[in-house]
C-alpha cells in the first residue's frame, strides 16, 4: 500500500487539495450570502407595513447637561403653574355655568395670586444656560400674566362685571401660549396623542 | 269657500309641496368631508391598541405591525347652509418639530381647500376636550362650541383630586400623561373653551341634543373621557356617527378591540361602539378620529381621498343632492 508518493506528486496533490478547499470556501460563502439575502428579503418588516416616517423624522438636537438640569428644576414649578392656571380657568367656567356665585370666584382665585408669586420667586432662583435664556424670560412673562389675570378676575366679586373675566381670560390665554411653548421645547413628551 | 275652490287650493298646495320637496330633502341630508389635521408618526401600535401590540417575529396580522401613523381627523359637515365641524384638531407647532408629527396645517386653511371660509363655520361639536380635538377653536371666531357639561365636570374633578400625582387633569409627569385617568387638558385649550363661553359662543350640553334637525349629539360618557360625545349625521349613504376618541380606531370598532384607552372605561367604549352599530346598522359608517387606515381602501368610508397641503389628506365621504364635489 503506497501511503505517500514522491515529492513532486505530493506537492501537486497538496496544491489540488488547497485549490479544492479554496473553491469550496468560495462556493460556501456565496451560498451563505445567497441564503442571507433570501432570508432578508423574505423576512416580514413590520415597521415598513405601517410607517414611512423614519426618513422624514426630524431629529431633536441633543440637550446639554446644563439645559437638562434647568428643565429638571423648572418641571415642578411648571407642573404647579399649569394646575393653578387651569384652576383659575375653571373658576370662571363654574361661575359662567351658574355652579358658583361670584364670591366663590374670589375664594377660588385669590389664593392663586400668591401661588404665582411663589412660582416667579422660584423661577428667579434658577440659572438658565444662555441657549434657553429666552425661554426662561418667556416663562417669567407667563407667570406675570397669570398673576395679573388672577388679580383682574377677582374684581368680578366686587361689581359682578363680566368685563373683568374677559380681560383676565385674554391675559391667561396669552400666558398659556407661552408656557405651552416652553413645555413643548423642554418636555416634548408632555402631551401624547389622546 | 265652495268645494271646487277648496279642491283647487288643495291641488295648488300639493303641487307647491311637491315642488318644495326636493329642496326640503336636500336640507335633510348633509354633505360630509374628512380632513387630516396632522399625523402622529411612528406610534407603537400596542400603545394605541393593546390587542395589536407588536410581537417580534410574529406572523399573526394582529401583532406583526410595530408602529403606526395616526391621523388626527376632523369632520366637516354641511347641512343646507349650515357649516359645522366635528372636533377641532390642534396647533402646537413646537411639538410637531420635536416629536416628528407631520402633515399639520392650520385647520382653517385645510377647510379652505374644500372651498370653505373659517368665518362661515357656525358650530363646532367636540367629541371631547383634549388638546388634539379642541385645539383650534380660536381659528373659528363665529362658531358656537358644543361641549358636554360632564366633560367639564370630569376635568374639574381631576383638577381638584387630592391623591396621587398621576391622577390629574394636567399631567405632573414630564414623561407624559398616558394611562392617567384624566389628562390632556393644557391650560391653552381650556382657555380657548372658556373664551368661547365668555363670548356667548358655547352651548354646554347635558346629554342628548338635536343640534339641527337630524343632527344629534349622543353622550358617550367615559367612553374615552368623562364627557365624550358622538354626533349622528344623516347623509345620502345613510347615517354616519362621528366618535372622536370614543372610537379612535375603525378596526377597533370592527373587531371589538379597545383603542386609545388612556382615560377610558372599556365597557363604556364598547357601549359607544354598540351605539354606532345601532344607529348606522353596522360599523362601516362609524367615523373614527385616529384610524391608521384612514384615507385608504382599508377604511372604505374614507377611500375617496386625495392629498392636500403639506401632505395632509382629505376625503369626500358623502354629498347631499345638489352639492358639488370638492375633490381636487
Amino acid at each position: 500500500m503506497q501511503i505517500e508518493g514522491s515529492g513532486s506528486q505530493r506537492t501537486a496533490r497538496v496544491a489540488a487539495v488547497k485549490g479544492f478547499g479554496v473553491g469550496a470556501l468560495v462556493v460556501g460563502l456565496i451560498a451563505l450570502m445567497a441564503v442571507a439575502a433570501f432570508r432578508e428579503t423574505a423576512r416580514p418588516k413590520p415597521q415598513q407595513v405601517a410607517t414611512t416616517t423614519e426618513a422624514n423624522r426630524v431629529e431633536r438636537p441633543a440637550v446639554t447637561a446644563e439645559e437638562e438640569a434647568y428643565a429638571r428644576a423648572l418641571w415642578p414649578i411648571h407642573a404647579q403653574v399649569k394646575q393653578d392656571a387651569v384652576k383659575m380657568t375653571f373658576a370662571g367656567l363654574a361661575y359662567k355655568m351658574g355652579d358658583i356665585k361670584r364670591e366663590a370666584v374670589r375664594q377660588r382665585v385669590a389664593p392663586l395670586t400668591p401661588a404665582f408669586d411663589s412660582a416667579a420667586s422660584a423661577l428667579n432662583k434658577l440659572h438658565p444656560p444662555a441657549s434657553i435664556r429666552e425661554l426662561h424670560g418667556e416663562y417669567l412673562e407667563a407667570i406675570k400674566l397669570y398673576r395679573e389675570a388672577s388679580v383682574t378676575m377677582v374684581k368680578v366679586a366686587v361689581d359682578g362685571r363680566d368685563a373683568h373675566l374677559v380681560d383676565a381670560q385674554l391675559l391667561s390665554e396669552k400666558a398659556s401660549g407661552l408656557t405651552l411653548k416652553v413645555g413643548e421645547t423642554l418636555w416634548p413628551g408632555e402631551f401624547k396623542p389622546n | 269657500m265652495n268645494n271646487s275652490l277648496k279642491k283647487a287650493v288643495i291641488a295648488a298646495s300639493l303641487a307647491a309641496s311637491a315642488l318644495a320637496a326636493p329642496v326640503a330633502q336636500a336640507a335633510d341630508v348633509c354633505s360630509v368631508w374628512l380632513v387630516e389635521n396632522s399625523r402622529f408618526m411612528g406610534v407603537p401600535f400596542g400603545a394605541f391598541m393593546p390587542d395589536r401590540a407588536f410581537v417580534p417575529g410574529s406572523t399573526n396580522k394582529s401583532n406583526n405591525i410595530n408602529t403606526v401613523d395616526l391621523p388626527v381627523n376632523v369632520g366637516v359637515i354641511k347641512c343646507g347652509n349650515e357649516l359645522m365641524l366635528y372636533d377641532a384638531g390642534w396647533n402646537q407647532t413646537e411639538y410637531h418639530k420635536a416629536t416628528g408629527t407631520d402633515h399639520w396645517s392650520p385647520l382653517s386653511k385645510q377647510i379652505a381647500q374644500l372651498g370653505f371660509d373659517a368665518k362661515d363655520v357656525k358650530k363646532i361639536i367636540v367629541g371631547h376636550g383634549h388638546w388634539d380635538h379642541a385645539g383650534s377653536l380660536d381659528e373659528f371666531p363665529n362658531a358656537i362650541l358644543y361641549i358636554q357639561k360632564e366633560e367639564l365636570r370630569g376635568i374639574e374633578w381631576a383638577l381638584n383630586y387630592p391623591g396621587h400625582e398621576r391622577i390629574r387633569a394636567v399631567n405632573d409627569s414630564p414623561g407624559g400623561c398616558a394611562r392617567t385617568p384624566a389628562c390632556g387638558y393644557p391650560s391653552k385649550t381650556m382657555d380657548s373653551i372658556y373664551g368661547k363661553v365668555l363670548k356667548g359662543k358655547a352651548v354646554i350640553v347635558d346629554g342628548e341634543l338635536e343640534v339641527i334637525p337630524g343632527v344629534k349629539i349622543h353622550p358617550a360618557f367615559r367612553a374615552h373621557t368623562a364627557g365624550s360625545q358622538l354626533l349622528e349625521v344623516p347623509t345620502s349613504i345613510g347615517k354616519l356617527v362621528f366618535g372622536s376618541d370614543a372610537y379612535s380606531s375603525w378596526e377597533g370598532i370592527r373587531d371589538w378591540n379597545i383603542a386609545n384607552p388612556q382615560q377610558t372605561d372599556t365597557v363604556q367604549q364598547f357601549l359607544a361602539y354598540e351605539q354606532c352599530y345601532k344607529i348606522t346598522g353596522g360599523y362601516q359608517n362609524c367615523v373614527c378620529a385616529h384610524e391608521p387606515l384612514s384615507y385608504t381602501e382599508g377604511y372604505p368610508l374614507t377611500k375617496n381621498s386625495w392629498v392636500g397641503m403639506n401632505g395632509g389628506r382629505l376625503a369626500e365621504i358623502a354629498l347631499a343632492p345638489g352639492e358639488k364635489s370638492r375633490k381636487k
